[in-house]
């Protein structure tokens, strides 16, 4: 009786699920045609993540780069096209226009913004080169900012006049563009001991189209139209409200039903369904992230010796084999619905990704072959051995990401197929992520065969390809666990390669040395580049002004956004 | 009676103390730490990983931080949220209205139905209406909280767009009784329905075992109607384990629904709890654990002082 209650409930609910998608995606169109921009109304955009906090020197989610974005200005950002534009400077200072001087003997380098006249901060008071250095002296004050990278590398900041800022750096800090992209408000803040615990957390005062008026924790932040906003009849809306949503899946629900006119971040697998929906329309942009799975070339052992030599995957051969073993453009086909594009490298997009780059494509007869000659042999059981050694080895990924676990199931069988096995052993992000040293993540410590996870080169991919490809950056006991080369990659060239691409200014010459470096990476067979995905985010048809982009979140533009017609109420 | 409280009190602070020993304990076992979630920026690096540790205390030995974190929490200063920064009383102090709220809601709606459900099906046992509420209650019961509220979401909000599919209020219209009301409906009828059924069963139970009492006949047999025999003499003795029960509803008050906050995108207690805990986020999670953990001794006390006023044959030694 009690069994068969509960079948019924559970048909019940399933017949329900499947009514509510089927009518969900059969409602009546909505929406006018766009002619032009239409001033005024209120737009409500879902969030599925909580922003902890607005202030861009404390905030480490995307959430808050794109809450605060609609308030917050820089110097400088960047186009649809990956090309920086000014905003509060007059223009982009670059060494042939001038604004960078290099100085020291080629060693240190002098930056100069000249500012644009007559901007405003939303409060009215004018806005001058003293709050981009007052910006600067706040990042180096407070040790609970999140990242000082790029301003620990400046020596001091010079105001000749309130136009004008002289960025003096210690070093030649070539990804200097990416700096200043947030400048503070120092009438505000430099009689405030702690801006951290400041109300400017939650409504950080900029020179933005909206001014934050309402922080409602976990509920929802309204942000009203800026009437000192430097551009003229801008922004078109009078407000939006972002609205905290549980989930990727209500904010959904809440677009289809109209209850919000737009929502951030959906993954490949929401959209089949919403491509259906003749009121909602798509932007989907490339995202520089990269899916891949590292090889450790190291023994597999907590805190591992650089120089020690993993008794598998030490094999060049064998890491060759295993990349003609995974077949990426399936994994696209199949698991996201073949929204993603196969990668080739870790710097998939903008000026620095090397051009004509490629990885081995799927051929498991090459494995086969490649195998065979290096003297692994298949034994009873299907896996092969060499010397004694077996060839298994374990694949880790964060814990509870549906995707990752489906990646590994394919790839177990298709390593099986090649005689190798893979075992799978999971953690949570919380570690396995975490990048630290003491809180046991296993890369660094080097206790692991092969690891799945995902990284977002910046627009400057120093950063990263420095940190993740130098040998100096091979993390062990000795050096305190520094660095992030977590496959143990070395080779004196590609070292040599990033550190010109580090020391140059011209894009030209750093865009090939990172092209040496990568290629050198690739030969190396360390990575296995799985995918890039897409940033995608969906609207009402109504909607529009709205343009994805590859290194910025989708408000980056908010003065642009305009709306038709009244919101249709459910 | 005092001195009974009293007593009770002062045992409560070696046990509090213990559980927050405990909790913190466990909150260190967990693996990885609140910084995990920074190397999500492509610009972080070692040093700034090891700044932050410092600049939150993460690089001392465990027993230290718990230490400090004590020694501050009892004289009132309860720290700041690792991520955003907030001080952790003000961040509590948004969120509560909205959980007592919704709890406080759910709590009274429970009640006026439990009591006149409870007693119904137990003096008309075995009839239809019995089967009907004894069935229902026990599924919902065995319901999980978050299957319940989707279903409820799907069905009312998606499929009859009648409610709206959460949060509190519409977002950006002026204050408006009857939207507030409408966006109560589908979270209140989820934590609802799955209380109801343990306190209707308790009742319940409870009364079918006081009707077969002999006291009950001779009520009865006094001449006595029967609603003045049910309500006067069997409810109120009925009613005494329900105490406990109510009284143990009350932490929730404060701590919120986790589930149900989380699905309805309730901003309350339970949603800051839950965040908290995604990013280890301490100073938050100690904080709550120790209101929580202190209402429930409260709870436990106030129920066995209630129980004593209702039944003289309880005495405190």
């Amino acid at each position: 009786m009690r069994g068969h209650r509960s079948v019924r409930v559970l048909a019940v609910a399933a017949a329900l699920l499947v009514l509510a998608t089927a009518c969900a995606s059969t409602q009546p169109a909505g929406g006018s045609p766009t002619t032009g921009p239409v001033k005024g109304g209120t737009l409500v955009f879902a969030i599925w993540q909580e922003p902890a906090t607005l202030a861009p020197n404390y905030g480490n989610q995307t959430i808050t780069g794109i809450v605060n974005a609609v308030a917050v200005e820089g110097l400088l950002r960047t186009d649809t096209g990956g090309n920086y534009q000014p905003v509060l400077a007059k223009a982009v200072p670059t060494e042939k226009n001038g604004g960078v001087k290099i100085s020291g003997d080629g060693k240190r380098m002098d930056v100069t913004y000249e500012l644009q006249p007559d901007i405003k901060w939303s409060d009215g008071r004018p806005f001058t080169s003293a709050d981009v250095k007052f910006t600067w002296e706040a990042w180096m004050k407070d040790p609970k900012v999140v990242s000082r990278e790029g301003y620990e590398q400046i020596e001091s900041i010079d105001t000749p006049n309130d136009l004008t800022v002289l960025v003096h750096y210690k070093t030649i800090y070539s990804p200097y563009l990416t700096r200043f992209g947030t400048i503070m408000p120092k009438h505000i803040l430099e009689k405030v001991a702690d801006i951290s615990a400041s109300d400017y957390g939650r409504k950080p005062l900029g020179t933005g189209p909206f001014v934050i008026t309402d922080f409602k924790a976990g509920d929802s932040i309204t942000v009203e139209r800026n009437p000192n906003y430097r551009k003229k009849g801008q922004p078109y809306l009078d407000k939006i409200i972002f609205r905290s949503v549980p989930s990727r899946e209500v904010a959904v629900a809440q677009l289809k039903a109209g209850e919000v006119q737009g929502m951030w971040n959906l993954i490949e697998a929401q959209l089949p369904d919403l491509e259906k929906d003749a009121n909602i329309k798509l932007s989907i942009t490339p995202a520089p992230g990269v899916e891949r799975i590292e090889m450790n070339t190291a023994v597999n052992k907590d805190g591992t010796e650089p120089n020690s030599v993993h008794p598998v995957l030490g094999d060049i051969n064998l890491r060759r084999a295993l990349i003609y073993a995974t077949p990426k453009q399936q994994i696209i086909d199949r698991l996201l619905f073949g929204k993603a594009r196969v990668g080739s490298s870790p710097v998939s997009q903008g000026w620095a990704a090397p051009k004509g780059l490629t990885q081995e494509s799927y051929d498991p007869k090459k494995s086969n072959e490649l195998l065979d000659q290096a003297g692994w042999v298949k034994g009873g059981d299907g896996i092969r051995t060499k010397n004694g050694v077996r060839a298994s080895v374990t694949i880790t990924t964060t814990t509870g990401d549906q995707l990752r676990e489906r990646v590994e199931q394919i790839l177990a069988d298709e390593y099986k197929q090649i005689g190798v096995e893979l075992k799978i052993s999971n953690m949570p992000s919380s570690v396995l992520l975490s990048a630290s040293w003491a809180a046991g993540d296993p890369r660094k410590r080097g206790a692991f065969d092969l690891d799945m996870y995902s990284s977002t080169p910046a627009i400057d991919p120093h950063q990263t390809v420095n940190l993740r490809y130098h040998s100096k950056q091979i993390p062990y006991p000795g050096n305190g666990g520094n660095g992030q080369n977590y496959t143990r990659f070395k080779n004196p060239e590609a070292d040599k390669a990033i550190d010109e691409a580090g020391s140059a200014l011209d894009l030209e010459k750093r865009a090939a040395a990172y092209a040496k470096a990568l290629t050198l990476l690739n030969d190396a067979a360390v990575c296995i580049w799985l995918y890039e995905r897409s940033a995608i985010e969906a609207f009402r048809t109504n909607v529009s002004g709205y343009a994805g982009q590859v290194w910025d979140g989708i408000t980056w533009n908010t003065e642009d956004w305009y709306m038709k017609g009244t919101a249709p109420s459910y | 009676m005092n001195r009974y409280i009293l007593r009770r009190l002062l045992q409560a602070l070696p046990l509090l103390l213990g559980i927050s020993v405990a909790s913190f304990a466990i909150l260190k076992a967990v693996p990885g730490g609140p910084l995990a979630a920074y190397e999500a920026s492509p610009d972080i690096t070692d040093e700034d990983i090891r700044r932050l540790e410092h600049a939150f205390g993460l690089d001392q030995p465990v027993p230290i931080q718990y230490l400090s974190w004590l020694g501050r929490f009892v004289v009132g200063d309860w720290g700041y949220s690792f991520v955003s920064h907030q001080p952790v009383l003000g961040l509590i102090g948004e969120r509560l209205p909205n959980t007592v709220y919704l709890m406080g809601t759910v709590f009274v709606t429970v009640l006026v139905l439990a009591i006149p459900v409870g007693v119904l099906t137990a003096v008309k046992q075995y009839s239809w209406f019995d089967h009907v509420v004894t069935g229902s209650t026990f599924g919902f019961l065995s319901t999980p909280t978050f299957w319940l509220g989707l279903l409820l979401i799907i069905f009312f909000g998606l499929q009859l767009r009648w409610l709206p599919l959460g949060g509190m209020a519409t977002p950006g219209a002026a204050f408006d009784l009857g939207d507030r009301l409408r966006h109560l409906i589908l979270p209140v009828a989820t934590i609802s329905l799955v209380q109801l059924g343990s306190h209707v069963r308790y009742l319940r139970a409870s009364m079918l075992e006081t009707i077969n009492q002999d006291y009950m006949r001779t009520a009865r047999s006094k001449g006595l109607g029967e609603r003045i025999v049910v309500l006067r003499h069997a409810l109120k003795n009925a009613a005494i384990p329900l105490v406990t029960v109510v009284a143990l509803d009350i932490p929730e008050l404060f701590a919120g629904a986790l589930v149900t906050e989380q699905i309805f995108g309730w901003p309350g207690m339970g949603r800051l709890f839950w965040d908290a805990a995604t990013r280890l986020d301490y100073p938050i999670l100690m904080g709550i654990l120790a209101v929580s953990s202190t209402l429930i001794v409260l709870a436990n006390l106030l129920a066995d002082v209630v129980y004593g006023y209702l039944d003289p044959r309880i005495r405190y030694a």
